[in-house]
């Protein structure tokens, strides 16, 4: 190709924008290896860490800490409130998405607001005011005491301070959504006699499914991995009230890294699923737009 | 008939978006709303549909009352500008989405959706997605969904906004096969007046809420009755005229024109002509011309635009002060549009800046009492105020008219506040020129008045449209002078009136009724305003006697501005004193205007001293003097002018 053109031709060619020379060639890569270093040190090691700690001890040493008692109940109370906290927000957030993209009503900035406050809230500042609310000392602490209900350092306790701080996810991500796409489809069936039930299972809800599900997967995430709140409600009753991250703090505290890290992988394992589905359900939905 | 609208209001956050429209549709009619952006057609398409609830009035489909029904039960076709279709469903499923609301069996409901298909000539797409169409597709998609469980009524919503010119052509096209094929009731809302034409068996114009006018495409085109339907549909050149038994002129120079309807108004009066820009002949002297001479003018600037040739002509010196239509800025002179064919180009050929005589082929006079204004005050700086009020301002500019400025220092004079207006003819330091102080209800103002209107080429017309006074102290002895020396409606304007949400009319008299309704209808198709009339009852014994005449008055009033003038108009009747009950209404709110109708110019003093000495509300006041009687208002096929 570079016979016949003179030099000069090819230099004043490079110059041109989107044209390629050395030294654009030479920065792209640098700026790409900078990146990839620093996601390396700050993401990747870690990662790795984590693995490598959990095994270092061989198979035999990682199921055992895995197989433990304690480590079992904890999975299973973690699996257990996640399994109620975000159907809840996931009804919850459709719901108020819902009335906020579809209605206009006094105070609606402030309902806004108001679902946004957990994200701005330390999460341990929200299982303290779950304490201040349900504990002994709280307002409906002899109330609840009084009918033989135990919400503070028991499972409630555990599910509402999860529910609190994984509020806004599911709804944060359909309400743009939802005053994007507009009100005409759900007019349209309307029009073509489809009732509100009708209106909303086959023409809202596959219309910001992917959005939906993206903020279900959200949702469950944190509410796995939730430590603040729920370490200040749960009351650390080893086997009883101990979720998977409280119980990898307890294990570390007592110098069982193997074990620590044992369950850590789990976690890990579980955040990493979840956001491999996350990738999977962009893809698909990008491709379904 | 398939739709009616009765006094439909839809008020948004205290504006009011629909404004008292009435409506019937016929069976099988494609009934076109027209109108500009924001003007609430789509707001009554969406009422029709339920999807909008009303304020106030009815709306029934095939004479069943739906106004409280809900949408999904009115059994309407609806198509959204932005096509709405269900995007994760096939344009199968999209088509019989209607039909599994009514459980239709699945091979009724495929049979359907081929039949549909083919009625929109999509057949075999069954199974793409909507976003695998293209834009025409999609909208036709649209259709064939609407028309699925057989609507009754179809609302189309700017089909075609979306649309490039050729597939929005096409697409004309085949709605308005498919509305014949299938007789459906249709109602089309655009703001493209050539759509309105291509499609409608009748369009409704809408503007500011209000259903201005609704007819045939043609009978629109050829009468319009309001200036923003005559400017809207097509173009048009408006002129302020002078009509007289002699005929028509234009500005000062007594062009007249031959012929004019006959019986109606005989006395001189200012007009507002529509002229339409193919109705102007063009010719290189006043005896070539084959229609009639109507002014000299200048080319000024000629536009090449396919099949018609553009012209811009300056009207000469005589006839400038006629042109009426001001563009947008202001600011520009007098210009007329013209149009002219191939054929005219080839046979009169012209350059920019040559002398033509200009002649009229047809003319149409809008039936509006209100021309234009003439500000009236005693002193430069006051006339200078007042032209500058906001709310005359955007009168002005709504009904495309000017606002003439009349220095009349005797409108401030000592000898007139303090003379008995009975006698402010004979007062003395009154300029009258010799032949109107014989006949005062022909007066003109003399053209040696200093006059701010010199810069229009205005040379003192007689009081065309309505004088505006300032709101002063001693404002009712300016509006007997000037209603004692030919004006006929005056406007008192406190300083910075805001636009009026209410209008209130009021006459003393019954046989005020016509004149105070016509300058109502006017003036209420450019304000967005809800129209309130007052009927006022003496309060005494004999009340119960009275309720049928004052119900009757009502009713007779609101027939009257309906039939005549296509107003819509809600109706309160009070008892006790007229001004006083007036008084008390206009205070509930600031935004307010009065349109008052009198019949003896001492009624004012008599009764309404208190109301008009220093008003805080913008006041019209409509005078028909009592003895006169008037010929009926001119028909519409009565103020079609021809000529040639």
């Amino acid at each position: 190709m570079a016979i016949g053109v003179p030099l000069a031709v090819r230099e004043e060619l490079a110059t041109r924008p989107g044209r390629d020379t050395l030294f654009t060639v030479a920065v792209r890569w640098l700026l790409i290896a900078v990146s990839l270093v620093f996601l390396a040190g700050l993401l990747l090691a870690p990662l790795a860490t984590v693995f490598a700690t959990a095994f270092s001890h061989g198979l035999r040493a990682y199921l055992n800490a895995v197989m433990d008692p304690d480590t079992r109940s904890a999975i299973r109370l973690t699996l257990v409130s996640a399994a109620v906290v975000v159907p809840v927000n996931t009804l919850f957030g459709l719901a108020a998405s819902w009335c906020i993209a579809k209605f206009e009503f006094r105070g609606k900035s402030f309902f806004l607001t108001l679902i946004d406050l957990p994200l701005a809230v330390s999460p341990v500042i929200s299982g303290m005011l779950m304490v201040l609310l349900f504990g002994l000392q709280g307002w409906f602490g002899h109330w609840l005491q009084d009918h033989n209900i135990s919400i503070i350092f028991a499972l409630p306790g555990i599910i509402i301070a999860e529910m609190f701080v994984t509020f806004p996810y599911v709804a944060r991500e359909l309400i743009p959504l939802m005053q994007q796409l507009g009100n005409d489809e759900e007019e349209a069936a309307i029009t073509m006699g489809a009732g509100a039930w009708m209106t909303f299972f086959r023409v809202t809800l596959p219309k910001v499914r992917w959005g939906l599900i993206y903020g279900v997967i959200l949702c469950n995430a944190r509410t796995m991995g939730e430590f603040g709140a729920v370490s200040v409600v749960s009351g650390h009753i080893r086997g009883l009230t101990i979720t998977m991250p409280l119980h990898i703090e307890i294990l570390y505290e007592q110098y069982d890294f193997v074990g620590a890290f044992a369950v850590a992988s789990l976690l890990t394992l579980l955040a990493v699923l979840t956001l491999i589905i996350k990738t999977l359900v962009e893809r698909t939905g990008y491709k379904r737009r | 008939m398939s739709i009616t609208l009765d006094q439909v209001t839809k008020r948004y956050q205290g504006a009011t978006v629909v404004n008292d429209v009435s409506l019937d549709i016929g069976d099988g009619e494609f009934f076109v709303l027209l109108g500009p952006s924001g003007g609430g057609k789509t707001t009554l398409l969406r009422a029709v549909a339920g999807l909008t609830g009303v304020d106030h009035g009815r709306i029934s489909l095939h004479g069943r009352d739906v106004t409280h029904v809900a949408a999904r039960e009115r059994g309407v076709g609806l198509v959204f500008q932005n096509y709405a279709l269900f995007r994760h469903m096939t344009v199968a499923d999209n088509i019989e989405f209607a039909l599994r609301v009514r459980r239709m069996r699945a091979a009724a409901r495929r049979a359907r959706r081929k039949e549909l298909l083919r009625l929109v000539s999509l057949e075999g797409l069954d199974d793409r997605l909507p976003a695998q169409l293209s834009g025409g597709q999609q909208q036709r998609v649209a259709v064939a969904r609407a028309l699925a469980h057989k609507p009754e009524v179809l609302l189309l919503d700017e089909p075609f906004g979306a649309l490039d010119a050729k597939i929005r052509e096409e697409l004309r096209r085949t709605i308005r096969q498919v509305q014949r094929e299938l007789g459906i009731t249709t109602v089309l809302v655009t703001h493209d007046q050539e759509e309105a034409f291509a499609l409608a068996d009748r369009i409704g114009i809408m503007n500011l809420g209000r259903l201005l006018e609704m007819g045939r495409p043609d009978d629109l085109y050829a009468r319009p009755a309001t200036r923003f339907v005559a400017t809207f549909l097509g173009a048009a050149n408006l002129l302020l005229a002078r009509q007289s038994a002699r005929g028509l002129s234009f500005g000062s120079d007594p062009v007249v024109v031959p012929h004019v309807e006959s019986g109606v108004h005989v006395r001189e009066h200012e007009v507002v002509a529509v002229l339409r820009p193919e109705e102007i002949e063009l010719a290189p002297s006043r005896e070539a011309l084959s229609t009639a001479y109507m002014a000299d003018g200048a080319v000024d600037e000629i536009l090449f635009s396919g099949a018609l040739e553009r012209l811009r002509v300056r009207l000469g010196d005589g006839a400038a002060g006629a042109h009426v239509v001001r563009s947008e800025s202001g600011s520009d002179p007098p210009y007329l549009e013209v149009t002219r064919s191939q054929h005219e180009q080839r046979v009169f050929p012209l350059v920019p800046g040559q002398e033509v005589a200009l002649g009229v082929r047809r003319l149409h006079v809008l039936p509006t009492p209100l021309s234009s204004f003439m500000v009236c005050a005693p002193n430069e700086e006051i006339a200078r105020q007042l032209g500058g009020e906001s709310l005359l301002n955007e009168l002005a500019t709504r009904m495309k008219t000017r606002i003439a400025v009349q220095v009349e220092p005797s409108l401030g004079s000592a000898a007139l506040i303090g003379s008995a207006p009975s006698l402010a003819a004979a007062s003395p330091g009154i300029a009258l020129s010799p032949g109107a102080a014989s006949s005062l209800r022909s007066a003109s103002l003399p053209g040696s008045v200093p006059s701010l209107a010199e810069a229009d080429g205005d040379e003192g017309l007689a009081f065309g449209g309505a004088a505006v006074i300032a709101s002063r102290p001693g404002a009712l002895r300016s509006v007997e002078w000037l209603l004692n020396r030919g004006a006929e409606k005056v406007f008192v304007l406190p300083p910075s009136a805001p636009s009026p949400r209410r209008v209130l009319i009021h006459w003393v008299d019954e046989s005020a009724r016509r004149a105070t309704l016509a300058v109502s209808a006017s003036l209420l198709r450019h304000v967005s305003a809800e129209a309130v009339y007052v009927g006022i009852l003496p309060q005494g014994g004999a009340l119960n006697a009275q309720r049928p005449l004052g119900m009757r008055a009502l009713l007779d009033a609101r027939s009257e501005a309906q039939a005549v003038h296509g107003l819509d108009m809600r109706t309160e009747l009070r008892f006790g004193d007229v001004a006083r009950e007036l008084a008390l209404r206009l205070a509930e709110s600031p935004d307010q205007l009065l349109i008052l109708g009198i019949t003896d110019v001492a009624e004012l003093d008599k009764r309404f001293a208190s109301l008009l000495d220093e008003p805080r509300w913008p006041i019209l006041i409509v005078y028909e003097p009592g003895e006169r009687t008037r010929a009926a208002e001119p028909a519409r096929t009565a103020d079609l002018i021809r000529f040639a």
